[in-house]
């Protein structure tokens, strides 16, 4: 009994800051309660998740949202991926180069959004005059006023700030590899792919799992990046779930209808996760067998 | 409160509180997004009481506050001097259903900034906003700037063209949609015309600090933005200071112009547990000595028709409010995604404004 004791306050506290409220929205995503019924809670059933199927804003940001989220976590992953194996080769000055390559992710990502903005602004911005100087464009483009810019300069700032996540954990992977593989992969006469065909990637696959892992559900739940940059437009061409989420919630005060779409969202993302799961460990876990 | 940077507030509260110390006046700053700013109020009115007792309060909360019941009704507190000598449509605008919920502090609306030095007398209709904009614009010079990204700023500039055209949006009281009339396209194309004609491509991304620093650095013939920027191209060290002039909004032939208001009033929470000391302090912030003093702080124009400078005057008098309508802000969001659909051509106007009147109706439906 004692021992257990002394899980009450953590349990306590996570229980008030994460279960409560977790229970709650799943309990609130089906009963109607929102600012046109005067917050009464009603019963709904399924209502909620058959108006969400039926929402093409949703399947809109749906859309937006993993299009996001794939393309620029691979972009990370592959830079990230690219940068640790460059550091990795570093004996001196490893310190200092960690440590610059991880300001971008140490900065408020709503002071980024502002930062970035400026630099696609059309008149003032910083990336056009670069492309007009070395001629490689004629006259300034607005970026965040086209759908497919917008979006492209959504991910240019994300992966400007979260390449450096990946990196360091894929780093620290690699530093934990026992380097006596690599001599023994030497003495077989294996060139360099072969050493990471058959030495780094699996022993690296934990890490690729936790950063992938990480990088997806934050990057499906992007908020403070898209709310600063575009607010969502031009015409919700980067319309996030969680935009709509928040919207529907804190602005609309559709409280059990925002409540399904957070809902759908986690559940969304946990099959992802599993997915990734089953891909990644478990053909790491058929490499050692 | 909004952040106060001058200090110009808590001078206020500082001299209420000196007044009144058995019930001072705390002052929460909250961030400069205005939209936060409701977010925050929300949160707290959420979970009932225990949050905040006065709301500096937007024009465009009320009706969503009100109907979510977190105000209290002042309509049978405000003395008649006062009913008399603040703005009518400011007064309109912080009430709901006939019933007053915020005392108006400040009054806005949009305005046509221009520059006198080089156009001479204003332009009065869409085409000769054209003309002008086309004949004074160069390689450093914009021709008109007003505020596209799709945001809240993006139906005020809208409201003004469509209004100008003689067309509406939303009947509050009938709950009736006109976006799918002629004169909602008319404004829609006039609107998207001017990108990439006299207006620069980017001009859809900007919201007011952009198009005011161009401006006001004096890439510009014209601006679409609201009072405050007055104050500040009359400063010392701007570029353009003595060359600006402020005209209402441009107009269709046979139309009259009109601004879409904004302002910031004071309500009362209806969860206080002490109302008749949030009352004396409403009335004193309200008062012109009060209203006066942060006007000359801040560059604020009091909501009062005793303090309203003499250049605003036409242009306050076309003030129009947005409908007070509980569901505003969905209302809002979905002429704001249709609007900056049709302008980064995602869709064609005539789509566009259809899809926004159907979805509308289906919000305020029967």
């Amino acid at each position: 009994m004692k021992r257990y004791a002394w899980f009450i306050p953590a349990l306590v506290l996570v229980s008030a800051v994460l279960v409560y409220p977790a229970l709650r929205t799943l309990a609130l995503s089906f009963f109607h309660m929102s600012l046109g019924n005067g917050f009464r809670l009603e019963f709904g059933g399924l209502d909620n998740f058959v108006r969400l199927i039926g929402d093409s804003r949703f399947q809109a940001s749906l859309v937006e949202t993993g299009f996001f989220t794939i393309v620029s976590v691979t972009i990370e992953f592959i830079l990230g991926l690219l940068l640790a194996l460059a550091v990795n080769g570093f004996v001196r000055y490893q310190g200092v180069v960690r440590t610059t390559l991880l300001v971008p992710w140490t900065l408020p990502t709503a002071i980024i959004a502002v930062l970035w903005g400026w630099i696609f602004n059309d008149q003032y911005g910083v990336l056009n005059e670069l492309l007009i100087r070395t001629g490689l464009l004629r006259s300034p483009i607005a970026w965040l006023a086209g759908p497919n810019t917008a979006m492209a300069a959504v991910i240019i700032a994300d992966v400007w700030k979260t390449v450096p996540f990946v990196f360091i954990i894929l780093l620290a992977g690699l530093q934990r590899i026992p380097q006596d593989l690599y001599e023994a992969l030497e003495m077989d006469g294996a060139g360099a792919w072969a050493k990471f065909r058959y030495v780094t990637w699996p022993y690296l696959m934990p890490f690729v799992f936790v950063s992938l892992t990480f990088r997806v559900i934050q990057a499906f739940a992007i908020f403070d990046l898209v709310y600063v940059m575009t607010g969502g437009g031009p015409g919700g061409a980067t319309e996030t779930v969680s935009l709509y989420a928040y919207q529907t919630l804190m602005r609309y005060l559709d409280l059990g209808y925002g409540s399904t779409i957070v809902v759908a969202t986690v559940l969304l993302l946990a099959a992802v996760a599993l997915g990734l799961y089953a891909l990644l460990i478990r053909r790491y876990e058929r490499l050692f067998q | 409160m909004e952040p106060d940077g001058s200090g110009a507030w808590r001078d206020v509260i500082k001299s209420f509180n000196d007044l009144h110390p058995e019930t001072p006046v705390r002052m929460v700053e909250g961030p400069p997004a205005t939209n936060t700013r409701e977010d925050m109020y929300s949160t707290a009115f959420l979970s009932g009481a225990g949050g905040y007792d006065i709301v500096f309060c937007d024009v465009v909360w009320v009706p969503k506050f009100v109907a979510a019941d977190w105000l209290m009704d002042l309509s049978d507190r405000l003395p008649a001097a006062d009913r008399q000598d603040f703005l009518d449509e400011d007064l309109k605008a912080g009430s709901y259903q006939g019933r007053l919920y915020r005392v108006p502090a400040f009054t806005d609306a949009g305005v046509l900034y221009y520059r006198k030095d080089l156009v001479g007398d204003p332009p009065v209709t869409f085409d000769d906003l054209n003309k002008l904009a086309e004949r004074f614009k160069d390689q450093n010079r914009l021709g008109f700037l007003w505020q596209g990204k799709q945001y809240e700023g993006l139906v005020t500039n809208f409201l003004e063209v469509l209004w100008g055209f003689g067309g509406d949006w939303i009947d509050a009281e009938t709950r009736e949609v006109f976006l799918d009339r002629p004169e909602a396209l008319m404004a829609l194309q006039f609107a998207k015309s001017t990108i990439g004609s006299i207006s620069p491509p980017g001009v859809t991304t900007y919201t007011e600090e952009e198009t005011r620093t161009l401006f006001q650095d004096g890439r510009a013939v014209f601006l679409r933005n609201w009072l405050y920027v007055w104050a500040l191209a009359a400063r010392e060290d701007a570029p353009i200071k003595g060359r600006v002039g402020l005209a209402p909004m441009v107009h269709a032939p046979g139309k009259t112009s009109a601004a879409t208001l904004g302002g910031w009033g004071f309500a009362i929470s209806r969860f206080t547990s002490n109302p008749e000391a949030a009352w004396k302090f409403v009335q004193f912030i309200t008062r012109s000595d009060q209203l006066q003093n942060i006007h000359e702080r801040l560059g604020r124009i009091p909501a009062r028709k005793s303090l309203v400078p003499a250049e605003f005057q036409p242009i306050l008098k076309a003030a129009r409010a947005r409908p007070a309508i509980p569901e505003y802000a969905q209302a809002s969001d979905i002429l704001q995604r249709w609007l900056s659909a049709a302008m980064s051509n995602r869709v064609s106007p005539e789509f566009a404004l259809r899809e926004a009147a159907r979805e509308t109706r289906l919000l305020l439906g029967p």
